[in-house]
């Protein structure tokens, strides 16, 4: 019952879905509907257009195309596309911020992520 | 009574108030109310009334049964079936369309980390 | 919105919880789940949820379809129906109107399907529609006998399983006979 994603990933957390609480793993993850809560991966996070994080994030990488209110911490690279909207501070080795993104907080990209 | 593959039957318009036990196969089209106690195979049938608590080998119930039903091998709860009671048996089937109120008790093997 | 390509596919989407993570808290959604890793907590759908061999729920579930060949420790409650496959297993409590036991299945509690026309008393089993209802008994009756049997709250069904929702449906006109044995009287002083 796999439904393509923007990316392939195991785990897709559809539109209507509403989780509060935690989710760890190690795979990636991505988030079309809302997560409320901490976020904890050793791969990737992708927050599809549709997807509202308001959540604390630590994983390897994580795309955002949605909505994310926490802090990112991520040991690779952090990449907010354009119309994405995101409030908080990003921690990261690498940080791609795309024209259109909309971001508030601090960015701290000392080598030593995580 | 001779105790070899005989098959029993209580016929439709029988109604029995009292213990049954036996060692052959039973097969109840009528009305039980009381204990049975058998040590093969019970089959109730789609006519059949039971109101007693049941000892078998295996079960099959096509009719109502109403009672506690301890069986060493299997009880099979058909689509025609009302059964309400509670049930210890090593395997359980209940049928799509079966109607069913009590509780089952089967061995439950779960794995360590739950 | 410009990159996003969102491929809701198909009508429900399909949420997938793949096999290495691990949810701690509440889900609720309006769409299909598959569970083939770990939840915990709380499980909320109007559609289905399968959980998969590998899946495990420890959770109380409230759904509309539960296929079930995972693990469950929890209570599932479902409005149309409940299967556990031949490598199910579950600890808890099922109330749904239709349930499943695969051959195979493990399953250790309760399950009420209401609407059962033979209960542990005499049954009333007058055109209940098939819902999960937790009284199968008629609400009190206009003139019930106040020195009347008391043990009408000892009433099976509906002390044990606090999960099933109370459902008082419109009484069915109960024969006397019938409801003689489980009726839950109200014992109100009757002016003489």
């Amino acid at each position: 019952m796999e439904r393509e994603a923007e990316h392939m990933a195991n785990t897709v957390i559809g539109s209507s879905i509403v989780i509060d609480g935690e989710i760890s793993g190690e795979e990636d993850l991505v988030v079309q509907g809302t997560v409320k809560g901490k976020i904890s991966l050793k791969e990737s996070l992708f927050v599809e257009g549709s997807g509202i994080v308001e959540a604390d994030i630590q994983t390897q990488n994580v795309e955002v195309a949605g909505k994310v209110t926490g802090n990112i911490n991520a040991s690779q690279k952090v990449e907010l596309k354009s119309d994405c909207r995101v409030v908080g501070d990003i921690r990261a080795p690498r940080i791609l911020i795309a024209d259109g993104a909309s971001f508030k907080g601090n960015v701290d990209m000392d080598a030593k992520g995580r | 009574m001779a105790q070899s593959e005989q098959v029993g039957i209580i016929g439709k318009g029988i109604v029995i108030k009292g213990n049954l036990t036996g060692g052959g196969d039973l097969v109840i089209e009528g009305r039980v109310e009381g204990q049975i106690a058998l040590k093969n195979h019970l089959t109730i049938e789609s006519t059949g009334n039971v109101q007693a608590d049941i000892e078998a080998d295996e079960l099959t119930i096509n009719g109502e049964a109403s009672g506690n039903i301890d069986a060493s091998s299997k009880v099979a709860i058909n689509a025609s079936a009302k059964v309400a009671g509670d049930i210890k048996a090593p395997r359980v089937v209940i049928e799509d369309g079966a109607v069913f109120n009590g509780s089952i008790e089967m061995e439950v093997k779960l794995p360590e980390d739950v | 919105m410009a990159t996003n390509k969102e491929m809701t596919g198909g009508a429900a989407g399909a949420t997938v919880i793949g096999p290495t993570i691990t949810i701690n808290g509440k889900l609720s959604g309006d769409e299909d789940l598959t569970v083939r890793g770990r939840v915990e907590g709380e499980v909320t759908l109007t559609k289905t949820l399968f959980l998969e061999v590998s899946g495990v729920v420890k959770a109380n579930v409230s759904v509309k379809n539960a296929v079930i060949s995972g693990v469950v420790v929890g209570n599932v409650r479902a409005t149309e129906s409940v299967e556990l496959t031949k490598e199910g297993r579950m600890v808890g409590d099922i109330a749904a109107p239709r349930v499943i036991l695969v051959d195979g299945a493990s399953f250790r509690g309760r399950i009420e399907m209401g609407d059962a026309s033979v209960s542990r008393a005499a049954g009333d089993r007058v055109g209940r529609p098939a819902r999960v209802s937790a009284r199968p008994s008629a609400p009190p009756r206009p003139p019930p006998p106040p020195r009347a049997e008391a043990r009408g709250m000892a009433n099976s069904k509906s002390t044990v399983t606090p999960i099933l929702s109370k459902m008082e449906s419109k009484s069915p006109p109960v024969p006397p006979a019938l409801a003689a044995g489980k009726r839950k009287v109200v014992v109100r002083k009757r002016e003489r």
